[in-house]
C-alpha cells in the first residue's frame, strides 16, 4: 500500500465532510438501479434488445453483436444522435417482448436461439420501421468504429481480415530533395 | 470596422483560390467562412461520422441542429431535412470546404464539355447551353490549379483530353491489386484506362509528403497533409501575405446594396451570434451553388426585390450534380488490398461521341469501401440479416469491385434553389428550398453507363455483378452541386458574365460551381478552381484599371 | 437592507463550506471504498468495473488519477449536468499528471523508460530542428508522438514551417514526456497481478503482459498487443521471415513499414512492403526472424547488453560481434545492425565455420518464432 496510512487515517475534517458529500449525494439522486450500466435502456431493454441483435448478427467463429458491443451502442445514441428515436425503441422493445410472450410465454432473451429467430422474424414481418431502424443500428454497431461502443476491439474490422490499427508508416522525405513551389 | 477591398465569402475550393490570387495582387480581403477550421482532434476518421456516411452526423459541418432544409417532392409535398440526412444535398461546411474531405479527384473537363448545347443540341424540356468561354480559355487555369495546389496522376493514357501544354506536376501513386485486375480488362475491351488524376501528393510537393495509402480517404480529413484543399495550400498562402483575414464561424446574411443598386459591403453573423457588416470595394460569393444561390436570395432591397442578380428569376435554377451510375462486380479472388485511397484506375472513352445520347461520363473503380460500406452491398438475393449476412460479409468484402462515374446531366430550368418562405435557420434566415428532379435523358444516359461498367467489370473475371443505376425522384447537387448562377452573355438568361461578374452590379461577383453551365462528365473541383483563376485573373485585371471605385 | 446583505453573506459561506466540504468528502469517499465511491457515479461504472478485472485490481483509483480540486469540481459538474462526452477519455494533462504515479510501484521500468528515448519529453520531439527543417510537421505526427495531446498539431507547435525556430506554445507539456506510459501500457485491460515482470528474454514461451496495449489516437482508445496485426514484410520480392512475438507488434505500430513509393524500384515491380521503409526496423541477414524485444528493452530501446545473450555462441566467426563494423559499433558505419549480412563483408563467400554453430549447439534464437 502506497498511500493506505494516508487514507486510513481519517481526520474529523474528512469525516464532516464525507457526511457533507453523502447528503448532496442522496440530494442530488445519483440512482441508476434499474439501469445498471445502461445510459438510455433500462436491464430489461437491454436484454431484449441484445436478443434481437444477436439474431441480426449472430455468433459463429466470431462474436455476436451483444459480444461486440452493440447494445452498448445503440443505448449510448439513444441519449445522442438518434435521441429522435427513443419512442421506437421503447415502443418497440415492448412490442418485440409482447410478441415473445404471447407465443412462447417466456421473455425473449431467455428463449433458446431457434424461438428467438422466429420472434425476430416474425417482429421483422409485424413492425418492419421499427425492425429496419434495429437492423441498421447493430450494422452500424457491429461494422463502425470501436469508439462509439460497438465494434469491441475492432473484432468485425478483424473478421474481415482488415488490421486494426492499420500499420501506417511515414515517408521518410527530405524536403530539400522533393519538389517545392 | 475597417473597410476592406474585398469580402469573400465561403473558404471552400473557390473561395480560398480567389482570397489568395488577390491577397497576393495586393488586395485587402476579409474571408467569411460559416464552419471553422477543423483541428485534427474533430478529424479522428469515424466511419460513422464523417462527410460520406453521416449517421452520427456530419463531421465537417454542417451540424444539424438549427440547420434545416426544404424539398419538394414530386407531388408537391415539403420535406425538411436535417443537415446529415441524404435530401441535404450537403457539401461541407468548414475552412477548405469539400476540399478538406474530399476524395480529390481532379479532373479536367473535355473541350466538348463547354459546348454541348452546340454539339448535341437541347433535349425537350432541357436547359442544355454551352458555356461562354472554352476549354483554351480555362487550359492555363487548369494548369495553375494542378500545379498550384498539387495533382498527381497520368492521363496520357487517354486520347480522350483536352491539349495540355505540361504534364500533371506529380506522378501517380503506384497502382494497386484493383488497377492490375481492371487495366488489361478494359485494354481487351478496346477502352483506354488510365491513371486518375488525384490532388493528392504521390511525392513530397509543396513542402508537405506523399500520400500514407490509408484507408479512410474520402469523406476523411487527411492527417498526413497529403490530400491538396485549400486549407493547406492556397489559404495559408493567403494568410501569409498579410493581406487576407479568415474570420470562421461567420454566416453571411446578406450582400449590402447602395442607392445605386453597387454592393458596399456584407452584413453577417460572428461566431457568437451578433450581427456585424463588413464594407467593401468588392464582394465575391463564394459559398458552393446551393449557399451561394440563397445568399444572392436572401440579398433583398428596394432596388433588387428578388434578390441580387436575380432580375429575369435565373438565380437558383439549373441546378445540378452527377447522377452516379455504376455496377457491382462480385469475384472468386481477392481483389482488395487495403491500399488507400483506392480509386486508381479510369476511362474517359465513355464520355462523349455515343449516338443518341447527350454524353455521358468517365467511369472509375472506387475509393476503399469501409465495412459498413459494404452491409447493403452483398450480392442480390443475400438475406440482409442474420448469420447469412455475416457470412457473406466475410466472403465478399475483400472480392468486390465497384466501377461508377458520374454522369453528366442535362439540366433543366425547373431544377432549382429558392428560399423557403416559412423554415428559417438558427440565424433567423430564410433556407434552401429545392424543387424540380432531373432530366429524364440524364437517366438513359445513367443507364447506359451502369451496363459499360457492368461490362468492364465482367471482362475483369467478375463471377456475379449487380447494376446501380437508381431514378431518384428528388434534384441531384450534392457534393458535386453546380449550376445556379449559370454563366452566359445574356443577362436574361444568365446570372454573371463570362468573368463571374453579376449582370447588373459591376462589384459583385459569383466565382463557384454556380457558375457552370453544364457540370461535365467528371468531379467538378479543378474546375472550380480553374474558373477560379481565370476570374480572378480577370477581377485583378480590372482592379488595376478601375479600382471599382465609384 | 443590511441584514439581507448579512444572510447572504451566511448563505454565500455556507454552500461554498458545502461545495468544498464535498469535494473533499468525495475524495475521501473514492479512496476509502476501493472504486465504489467512483462507480456511484453511473457514468463510470465501466470503468471501474473494468479495473477490477485489470492486473491493476489493488490499486485504488486515486492513487493513479490524483485530480486538482479544479479537475474534481469539473468532474462534479459534468456529473451534475449530465453532459459527460460519449467516450470518456483522460485529457492530456490526466494522463501527464499520472504518469509519475506509476513509478511509485514500477521504478525500475520508470527510470528505464525515463533515462532512454522513448522517455523523451515534448519539446525534444517536436522543437528538435534536425527533424523539423527535413519535414513539415503535421498532425500524423500525434499518432506516435504525444498520442494523448487533445488539439491540433498546429495548437502545440509553432511555426508550422520548415524555418522555425519551433517552440512547443503549450508550456505545461513543453517538458512532459512524449510518450507516456499509456502510450503502450493499458492500466484497466483485464489481467491478473503479476509479482515481478517475467524475464526479457524467455526461450520457454513469449510472456505479454497484460497491460501490454498500443495507444490508438484516432479511436482514443487502445488494442491489446496480441490484437495488433504483424505484417508480412518482404526483401524484394522475398516474403522475409518475421518474429511473431506479439509485443513486437506494438513497436510495429510505430516503427511501420509504408507501401512503396511512387517511383521506387518496389513499386515499379509491385512488391509489397519492404523492410527498411519508412521506419520500419524488421531485421533481415543474420538476425532475420528475431523480435524486437530480443535485443531491445521496450522501455528505453536500449541494445547495449543484448548481444551476449546470444554471442559469441551464435556467432560464425567466433570473433566479438561487439567489435564488428556494424551501426552497433558507430552509428556511421554502412551495415546497419538490422540488416548486416554476413555477405556484406565475406564479399567472396562466407568461410567456413569457427565457432560452434545453432545447428550443432542445439539451440534456437530466441524470439525466433517463425
Amino acid at each position: 500500500m502506497l498511500s493506505g496510512s494516508k487514507s486510513a487515517l481519517v481526520t474529523r475534517r474528512q469525516f464532516v465532510a464525507a457526511g457533507v458529500a453523502g447528503g448532496a449525494a442522496v440530494a442530488i439522486g445519483c440512482n441508476a438501479t434499474d439501469r445498471g450500466n445502461w445510459e438510455f435502456l433500462t436491464v430489461d431493454q437491454s436484454r431484449t434488445l441484445a436478443a434481437i441483435c444477436d439474431q441480426i448478427v449472430p455468433a459463429d467463429d466470431f462474436p455476436a453483436a451483444s459480444q461486440a458491443g452493440v447494445p452498448d451502442y445503440i443505448d449510448r445514441q439513444l441519449i445522442r444522435h438518434y435521441r429522435r428515436y427513443q419512442d421506437e425503441y421503447r415502443r418497440g422493445l415492448e412490442q418485440a417482448e409482447a410478441l415473445s410472450r404471447s407465443r412462447f410465454g417466456r421473455e425473449l432473451a431467455s428463449l433458446p436461439a431457434r424461438q428467438q429467430l422466429e420472434i425476430v422474424a416474425a417482429l421483422e414481418q409485424q413492425k418492419p420501421e421499427f425492425f429496419a431502424l434495429v437492423r441498421n443500428h447493430t450494422m452500424e454497431g457491429y461494422y463502425g468504429s470501436p469508439r462509439h461502443g460497438g465494434n469491441r476491439d475492432a473484432v468485425s474490422w478483424k473478421m474481415l481480415g482488415l488490421p486494426e490499427p492499420p500499420l501506417l508508416g511515414r515517408a521518410q522525405y527530405d524536403l530539400g530533395k522533393g519538389e517545392s513551389q | 470596422m475597417k473597410r476592406v477591398n474585398a469580402v469573400v465569402v465561403g473558404a471552400g475550393a473557390a473561395g480560398g483560390i480567389v482570397a489568395k490570387e488577390l491577397a497576393v495582387a495586393g488586395l485587402s480581403v476579409v474571408l467569411l467562412e460559416r464552419g471553422k477550421w477543423y483541428t485534427a482532434a474533430d478529424c479522428r476518421k469515424d466511419d460513422l461520422r464523417n462527410q460520406r456516411t453521416t449517421v452520427l452526423g456530419n463531421a465537417f459541418g454542417p451540424e444539424d441542429e438549427g440547420t434545416p432544409r426544404v424539398w419538394v417532392d414530386a407531388q408537391g409535398a415539403t420535406h425538411t431535412v436535417l443537415a446529415s440526412e441524404g435530401g441535404y444535398n450537403n457539401n461541407a461546411a468548414c475552412v477548405g470546404g469539400g476540399t478538406l474531405s474530399y476524395g480529390a479527384q481532379a479532373w479536367r473537363y473535355m473541350p466538348q464539355d463547354f459546348r454541348m448545347r452546340s454539339t448535341y443540341g437541347a433535349p425537350a424540356g432541357s436547359s442544355l447551353e454551352d458555356w461562354p468561354i472554352s476549354y483554351d480559355d480555362l487550359e492555363p487555369f487548369y494548369e495553375q490549379a494542378e500545379y498550384e495546389i498539387g495533382v498527381s496522376g497520368d492521363d496520357s493514357g487517354t486520347p480522350f483530353r483536352g491539349p495540355r501544354r505540361r504534364p500533371l506536376p506529380m506522378p501517380p501513386l503506384p497502382p494497386g491489386r484493383e488497377f492490375s485486375v481492371l487495366e488489361p480488362a478494359a485494354k481487351r475491351l478496346g477502352l483506354h484506362p488510365f491513371h486518375i488524376p488525384m490532388a493528392r501528393n504521390s511525392v513530397p510537393y509543396n513542402g508537405r509528403g506523399p500520400c500514407m495509402r490509408c484507408r479512410w480517404c474520402v469523406g476523411f480529413a487527411c492527417e498526413v497533409d497529403a490530400k491538396n484543399g485549400s486549407q493547406n495550400t492556397v489559404i495559408p498562402v493567403a494568410l501569409n501575405t498579410g493581406n487576407c483575414e479568415l474570420r470562421t464561424g461567420c454566416m453571411a446574411k446578406e450582400i449590402l446594396t447602395d442607392e445605386r443598386g453597387r454592393a458596399r459591403g456584407v452584413a453577417y453573423f460572428d461566431e457568437r451570434g451578433r450581427l456585424r457588416e463588413q464594407w467593401s470595394d468588392i464582394v465575391v460569393v463564394s459559398g458552393c451553388a446551393t449557399e451561394s444561390a440563397r445568399l444572392l436570395l436572401n440579398s433583398t432591397s428596394g432596388l433588387f426585390p428578388y434578390g441580387l442578380g436575380n432580375r429575369y428569376d435565373q438565380v437558383g435554377r439549373h441546378l445540378q450534380g452527377h447522377h452516379y451510375t455504376g455496377a457491382l462486380g462480385y469475384f472468386d479472388f481477392e481483389t482488395y488490398d487495403d491500399i488507400g485511397p483506392g480509386a486508381t484506375i479510369a476511362i474517359s472513352d465513355y464520355n462523349h461521341g455515343t449516338p443518341d445520347l447527350c454524353g455521358g461520363g468517365m467511369l472509375a473503380n472506387e475509393f476503399i469501401r469501409l465495412p459498413i460500406h459494404m452491409v447493403d452491398r452483398l450480392p442480390p438475393g443475400t438475406p440482409r440479416w442474420g448469420l447469412a449476412h455475416k457470412q457473406a460479409m466475410r466472403h465478399w468484402h475483400k472480392r468486390t469491385i465497384v466501377i461508377m462515374g458520374p454522369t453528366q446531366q442535362i439540366p433543366t430550368a425547373d431544377a432549382r434553389v429558392t428560399v423557403d418562405p416559412a423554415v428559417r435557420d438558427k440565424w433567423g434566415l430564410p433556407v434552401c428550398r429545392f424543387s424540380g428532379n432531373v432530366h429524364p435523358h440524364t437517366f438513359e444516359i445513367g443507364e447506359v453507363q451502369a451496363r459499360r461498367a457492368e461490362a468492364w467489370l465482367k471482362e475483369a473475371g467478375a463471377i456475379h455483378t449487380s447494376l446501380m443505376a437508381g431514378k431518384p425522384t428528388i434534384v441531384s447537387a450534392g457534393q458535386h452541386q453546380a449550376g445556379t448562377c449559370r454563366m452566359g452573355n445574356d443577362p436574361r438568361t444568365s446570372v454573371v458574365n463570362k468573368t463571374c461578374q453579376v449582370h447588373d452590379v459591376d462589384n459583385l461577383f459569383v466565382i463557384d460551381s454556380s457558375v457552370h453551365v453544364t457540370n461535365g462528365g467528371f468531379n467538378p473541383v479543378l474546375t472550380i478552381m480553374a474558373v477560379a483563376y481565370y476570374a480572378s485573373a480577370a477581377l485583378v485585371r480590372e482592379w488595376k484599371g478601375t479600382g471599382f471605385r465609384s | 437592507m443590511k441584514r439581507w446583505w448579512k444572510l447572504a453573506g451566511w448563505v454565500f459561506a455556507f454552500a461554498a463550506l458545502v461545495s468544498i466540504g464535498s469535494v473533499e468528502g468525495a475524495s475521501y469517499y473514492y479512496t476509502s471504498q476501493h472504486g465504489q465511491g467512483c462507480a456511484s457515479c453511473h457514468e463510470m461504472a465501466s470503468y471501474v468495473s473494468a479495473v477490477h478485472g485489470s492486473a491493476h485490481r489493488a490499486v485504488n483509483c486515486m492513487q493513479c488519477h490524483t485530480a486538482s480540486l479544479a479537475t474534481r469540481l469539473r468532474h462534479i459538474r459534468v456529473h451534475l449536468e449530465r453532459s459527460w462526452p460519449e467516450q470518456i477519455r483522460l485529457r492530456d494533462v490526466d494522463v501527464l499528471e499520472m504518469t509519475p504515479n506509476c513509478q511509485n510501484c514500477h521504478q525500475q521500468e520508470y527510470a528505464t523508460w525515463h533515462a532512454g528515448p522513448h522517455g523523451a519529453t515534448c519539446s525534444q520531439i517536436f522543437a528538435n530542428p534536425a527533424h523539423n527543417t527535413q519535414r513539415r510537421l503535421m498532425n500524423d505526427c500525434l499518432r506516435c508522438h504525444g498520442m494523448h495531446f487533445n488539439g491540433d498539431i498546429r495548437d502545440l507547435v509553432q511555426p508550422q514551417n520548415t524555418q522555425g525556430p519551433w517552440k512547443v506554445i503549450r508550456a505545461d507539456l513543453a517538458d512532459q514526456p512524449a510518450m507516456p506510459c499509456a502510450a503502450c501500457h493499458q492500466m484497466h485491460r483485464e489481467g491478473t497481478p503479476s509479482t515481478r515482470p517475467p524475464g526479457r528474454i524467455s526461450v520457454a514461451g513469449l510472456p505479454v503482459h497484460d497491460t501490454l496495449a498500443f495507444f490508438d489516437r484516432r479511436e482514443q482508445m487502445h488494442f491489446t498487443a496480441v490484437s495488433l496485426a504483424i505484417p508480412e514484410m518482404h526483401d524484394g520480392a522475398r516474403l522475409v521471415t518475421v518474429s511473431q512475438d506479439p509485443r513486437g507488434a506494438i513497436c510495429y505500430q510505430c516503427h511501420a513499414p509504408r507501401q512503396p513509393e511512387a517511383g521506387t524500384a518496389a513499386a515499379a515491380n509491385g512488391w509489397d512492403r519492404q523492410v527498411g521503409s519508412g521506419d520500419d526496423r524488421t531485421p533481415m541477414g543474420v538476425h532475420e526472424g528475431l523480435s524486437c524485444l530480443a535485443c531491445h528493452d521496450g522501455h528505453n530501446e536500449n541494445a547495449r547488453a543484448s548481444c551476449k545473450t546470444c554471442h559469441p555462441r551464435m556467432s560464425h566467426c567466433g570473433i566479438d560481434v561487439e567489435k564488428m563494423d556494424t551501426s552497433f559499433l558507430s552509428a556511421s558505419s554502412a551495415h546497419n545492425i538490422h540488416w548486416v549480412k554476413c555477405t556484406d563483408c565475406h564479399r567472396k563467400g562466407v568461410p567456413k565455420a569457427k565457432a560452434p554453430t545453432r545447428a550443432s549447439a542445439g539451440v534456437r534464437p530466441p524470439g525466433r518464432t517463425g
